[in-house]
């Protein structure tokens, strides 16, 4: 057991898992907007990491790292539910290109804001848990305290969301405003505000995994921490079908193992090509992504 | 009608002749005197039959010719005149305003979303660098269309999935390849230099026909540059006419009438893959040549340039300029080329330091929020205002035609 | 209405022609020759570089300009050089990669052209291989000197094909034949493994590793844009190879970035090699930032790096005179402090800085570019912060040639591993101890 623990296969699978929650993460807080309003946001990678900078950075001189994360994540919602009222409601039923300029316009704001204010400098963050691997048997075996954190966490936030939108009255006044907003509206569904609530979720598991990508030591907090992560986090998405969940989940896992396999045994250099060949690969079979329940509309 | 006509040629006659008579008494070498002639010449011709609004009526084509040659002897004529800093910054904005065209097609005309257009510059300039460095004797034009092509090539390997994918997939898998693409030049690190990129062989030499013409005179013509300028303004000219005919084309309607309603595009015949991959096509061609005009004009290329933030530039200056339109890309052109010196005026008026932290971001912080006020309050930037305002003016009470259409007008 | 139109047609036609006309006459009048020294006045010199101030490359490497100019605005405050105060203009280049921060892209070649046009003397410590090999030829062709430039590239040395380009570091590869002598001296029996960047950084690093003896059993290359987008990530799986191949010495020509995922990726599989860092990527103040807040210990600490300036630990003048000059910009560093680390950026910049100035009043008041090149390549500078002369010949621009090995002693400083200088070329010529240069500070400066 132990050996099959250190080995190189067994190492790059929880690597793999470890990389690929965070794009699963990312993933679904697209598909979480996607749904609720049919919009790709571009700005999802940017808002969660202003958030982080507010609740982690500015708060951090006078509290705690968990009081921190929880300040962080009500500034997501309020980042997310203030986008939606002001940018985005205005764009409802204009063309597809509309929201797509003006979330690239917001991403490069808010990230000219964040260097503005706190510099490009990388920003350390605190983390709780030791990143270092643990050992078996005196070989190390690719999982350390902090990757644990982190794939618990995305647990809890896919169960927390699952459970919201399945078992909960507004889970499904949300999803009924998705699907049908003029049904809804008629049998007394505020479905504006559910619109708000969509973008606000969003935002929410966004800066839980943009606090996450952060206090990965490798690199720190930086204005653009989430521009390459928002690239693989959009492919797991696209693969797994940007309206359903679990698909874009189970995508951003996959596509982490592969990509962890693709470093080690071909050349960390072609990951990203990799990638994208996954991408191409799979949109040209399934445009509307592996697990999506929606038949493509053939012309 | 009649004698207005016969009157606009003897104008046009003496004016040529005046100019060239001109030209030749006012510069005292002869090759320059020539070069100016010509250039003067075909001012005057361009001017002239655009100022005949039969002619303008019955061929549309040469309308166009005539205008992409006037504004080209123009600016030609011009470059003469500005410093090489200016020529440097027209000649930018120009290879800009070429891959902006491009994606003002996609978008404008298809209804198509690209953020990968950074990417295709990238292909174009180091298709460029690449071919150079290994046949360094390949006439510049003949190296300007192996970049369109290459350029051509990757937007068809792209576009395929196109054809089944709707507007924010698309924009994302177009997003996808521009983050990947400095990552993929460096994986094929023994073509394209790795991330210190490639220096073009013979930099800075003119052609021979072209030093034949420009040999003597002006400093500014022997210091290497002028000519760079020139051959980017003539490559811009030519791009834009095509592009102007194919506004108006058959195809350009068919794509039009895709974008807008796709099921009487098929009823009429029109092929709708067929019709999204040629768009996508189109876009990255011109993409490619604008990055190969950029190597051109630098005379080296580094993946670093053909970054992800590149294509969003992009994005934003064709929206700001007014996307879907020609005139929309000249002034996205523009407004790149010379947004580092407002940003620095502004910078400069403010009092702010300029080396510290916000000075720097103020491009950013300016440009993403003219990006969504634009999207906001007009989406069709600034030309798609111009548009309407003289639609207005023209028709007061009347229905305002959808700006694009009436673009090839203008072109 | 006709007559009108008609009218209107003509007056256009004329308008035009006049156009034509005027731009043709004017052609003639262009040619005209400066004979004064662009950039030089009886109380000014103007002095440009392009630097990165945003971007990728911006955090540390943007504080070399600044103690630069924190260097001029000391001198002015003196009186200037020969009388003549130094005007020194920042443009920024973002390192060549285009963005929001700066967006005349390709932003090299822009920002060069619009230093051009402000009529500076020359380009004085201007930053980056790729990015300064782009505008070599425009330079030359305009005869502005290019000075000084920030990169350890043999691109700088060629003084037949650009007479005013100057290199200022010692070479890429003459630290690679440096470490691996010290490397056969110290662990002559260790598996060796290197990891460099994917472009001349780590070609001529590597190849002055080999010529200097130590053929490593891995070597590897990293791209910078993978390194950007897997948020460094893409270093792991070369350390990890690095373990499996038993290597207990790693030599690393690394940006800051990289040391740190490359750091990081060990640390987390509890690998300790002896590190061998570059001096590009070993500053221990911009290294540290990342790892600032984990309750471990800074794990570049105990590395070996590279050296041709004082150590900040060490007693030496220059960093007395360092802080000063600091201090004293008050624009520049706002926030620095008797106590701030002296990071090893700053001590870069005011290096180059030093040893313009130190040229500039060697040429004397009447200050030609021909006159100051001249005196550039037939003075040797023993009074810079450098520990080994400064010494321009008129076969070679390369600049510094030598200097000493350093570790890392804490999250901030350096310390000489011991007190030896060495020299090299960046040919087969051999690594030669030699004596430092006695750390005195001209008259004028103090």
């Amino acid at each position: 057991m132990d050996i099959f623990l250190t080995s190189r296969i067994a190492s790059d699978v929880l690597g793999g898992v470890t990389n690929g929650v965070i794009y699963g993460l990312v993933a679904l807080s697209l598909v979480l907007v996607w749904r609720s309003t049919g919009i790709l946001n571009f700005a999802q990678g940017a808002m969660p990491m202003m958030a982080t900078y507010v609740g982690m950075i500015a708060f951090g001189h006078f509290f705690g790292y968990w009081i921190c994360v929880v300040i962080a994540i009500l500034v997501g919602f309020l980042i997310g539910a203030g986008t939606e009222r002001v940018l985005v409601r205005p764009l409802y039923g204009k063309p597809e290109i509309n929201p797509v300029v003006v979330m690239v316009g917001f991403l490069t704001v808010l990230e000219a804001v964040a260097a503005a204010i706190w510099s490009s400098t990388p920003r350390s963050l605190t983390t709780p848990f030791s990143p270092i691997d643990f050992h078996l048997g005196g070989k190390p075996f690719a999982l350390s305290a902090f990757s644990l954190y982190q794939i618990v966490t995305a647990i809890v936030v896919m169960v927390a969301v699952a459970v919201l939108f399945r078992f909960t009255n507004l889970g499904l006044q949300l999803r009924a405003s998705a699907l049908a907003p003029e049904v809804s509206r008629l049998l007394g569904v505020r479905v504006n505000r559910m619109l708000t609530l969509g973008w606000t979720l969003s935002t929410g598991v966004g800066t839980i995994t943009a606090i996450l990508v952060s206090s990965n030591f490798f690199t720190g907090l930086t204005p653009q921490v989430m521009d390459g992560i928002f690239a693989f986090g959009f492919i797991a998405a696209a693969v797994g079908g940007l309206d359903s969940p679990v698909g874009s989940i189970v995508a951003g896992v996959v596509i982490g193992i592969i990509l962890q396999f693709v470093g080690d045994y071909v050349n960390s250099n072609a990951i990203i090509l990799v990638a994208l060949f996954i991408l191409i690969v799979s949109l040209m079979a399934r445009p509307n992504g592996v697990f999506s329940v929606v038949k493509a509309r053939r012309v | 009608m009649n004698r207005g006509l016969s009157s606009r040629r003897v104008i046009t006659t003496v004016a040529a002749v005046a100019a060239v008579a001109l030209s030749f008494i006012v510069t005292p070498s002869s090759r320059d005197g020539v070069a100016l002639a010509v250039l003067a010449t075909l001012t005057v011709i361009g001017g002239s039959v655009l100022l005949s609004s039969d002619l303008r009526r019955a061929h549309p084509v040469v309308t166009r010719a005539a205008t992409s040659t006037m504004a080209v002897s123009v600016s030609l004529v011009a470059t003469f005149f500005f410093s090489s800093t200016t020529n440097f910054n027209l000649a930018t904005g120009a290879a800009m305003a070429v891959t902006l065209v491009g994606l003002s097609f996609l978008t404008g005309v298809s209804g198509q979303v690209s953020l990968g257009n950074g990417a295709f510059m990238g292909v174009g300039a180091f298709a460029m660098a690449i071919w150079s460095n290994h046949h360094s004797t390949t006439p510049i034009v003949v190296t300007l269309l192996i970049s369109i092509v290459a350029g051509a090539l990757v937007g068809l390997l792209l576009g395929l999935p196109a054809t089944r994918l709707r507007g924010p997939y698309l924009a994302g898998m177009t997003l996808a390849f521009a983050v990947a693409f400095p990552a993929i030049l460096t994986y094929f690190n023994s073509w394209t230099g790795g991330d210190g990129g490639l220096q073009l062989p013979n930099a800075a030499t003119p052609p021979h026909w072209l030093r034949a013409l420009y040999v003597h005179g002006t400093t500014s013509l022997t210091s290497g540059t002028l000519w760079l300028t020139d051959i980017t303004l003539v490559a811009t000219g030519v791009a834009f006419f095509f592009m102007a005919n194919l506004f108006t084309s058959r195809v350009g309607r068919a794509m039009r009438l895709v974008r807008d309603n796709e099921v009487a595009a098929e009823l009429v015949g029109v092929n709708l893959n067929r019709a999204r991959v040629l768009a996508f096509v189109v876009s990255s061609s011109y993409a490619a040549l604008g990055g190969a005009l950029w190597t051109f004009l630098n005379n080296s290329v580094t993946p670093a340039t053909y970054s992800f933030a590149l294509s969003i530039v992009i994005l934003s200056v064709i929206v700001i300029g007014g996307i879907g339109t020609i005139p929309g890309a000249l002034i996205g052109g523009l407004v790149y080329a010379y947004s580092t010196n407002v940003i620095n005026w502004i910078t400069n008026q403010t009092g702010l330091n300029p080396q510290g932290n916000f000075a720097s971001q103020l491009n950013g912080i300016i440009f993403g929020g003219l990006l969504i006020v634009t999207m906001m309050l007009a989406p069709r930037g600034v030309a798609g205002v111009y548009y309407t305002f003289r639609h207005r003016r023209a028709s007061p009470g009347g229905d305002v035609k959808s700006p694009s259409e009436e673009t090839y007008a203008e072109a | 209405m006709i007559q009108n139109k008609l009218s209107r047609r003509l007056s256009a036609g004329v308008a035009m022609m006049l156009c034509a006309g005027v731009m043709t006459f004017g052609a003639s009048g262009l040619a005209s020759a400066a004979p004064k020294t662009p950039g030089v006045t009886a109380t000014q010199i103007t002095i440009g570089a392009t630097v990165p101030i945003t971007g990728i490359a911006s955090p540390g490497y943007s504080d070399v300009s600044r103690a630069a100019n924190a260097v001029f605005n000391y001198v002015n405050k003196k009186g200037g050089v020969n009388g003549r105060k130094i005007k020194y203009i920042l443009k920024d280049d973002c390192y060549g990669t285009p963005g929001f921060g700066c967006t005349g892209i390709p932003n090299t070649a822009t920002q060069t052209r619009a230093l051009l046009s402000a009529g500076i003397f020359a380009t004085v410590g201007s930053l980056g291989t790729p990015t300064q090999d782009s505008v070599r030829t425009l330079l030359n062709s305009n005869h502005v000197p290019q000075l000084y430039v920030n990169s350890g590239s043999l691109d700088w040395n060629n003084p037949t094909k650009y007479p005013g380009l100057f290199g200022w570091q010692t070479s890429y590869n003459e630290e690679g034949k440096i470490f691996a002598q010290y490397i056969s001296a110290t662990y002559p029996t260790a598996n060796v493994c290197y990891l460099g960047q994917g472009d001349d950084f780590g070609s001529d690093g590597l190849a002055g590793l080999v010529a200097g003896g130590v053929t490593p059993m891995d070597e590897q290359l990293y791209s910078v844009g993978a390194l950007v987008v897997t948020q460094g990530a893409s270093i792991a799986p070369y350390v990890a190879r690095f373990q499996s191949d038993k290597c207990t010495v790693v030599v690393l020509d690394t940006i800051p970035g990289a040391t740190d995922a490359t750091l990081g990726a060990a640390l987390k599989l509890g690998y300790s090699p002896h590190w061998i860092i570059s001096s590009v990527g070993a500053d221990p103040v911009t290294v540290d930032q990342p790892f600032a807040s984990l309750p471990i210990p800074d794990p570049e600490i105990g590395a070996v790096s590279f050296s041709y300036l004082p150590a900040s630990s060490a007693t030496n003048a220059w960093n007395a005179w360092d802080r000063k000059v600091l201090l004293a910009d008050k624009k520049d560093f706002p926030n620095f402090t008797a106590t701030s680390p002296i990071t090893g950026n700053m001590t870069y910049g005011i290096g180059f800085a030093v040893a313009f100035v130190e040229a500039l009043k060697a040429t004397g008041k009447t200050v030609t570019r021909a006159g100051f090149l001249k005196t550039l390549t037939h003075l040797t500078l023993s009074q810079t912060p450098a520990l080994t002369p400064l010494r321009y010949t008129p076969t070679n621009h390369q600049g510094l040639s030598g200097g000493y090995l350093v570790k890392v002693t804490s999250s901030s400083a350096t310390a000489a591993l011991n007190g030896q200088v060495y020299t090299t070329d960046s040919g087969s010529g051999p690594v030669v101890k030699t004596k430092a240069v006695a750390p005195s500070i001209p008259a004028w400066l103090k």
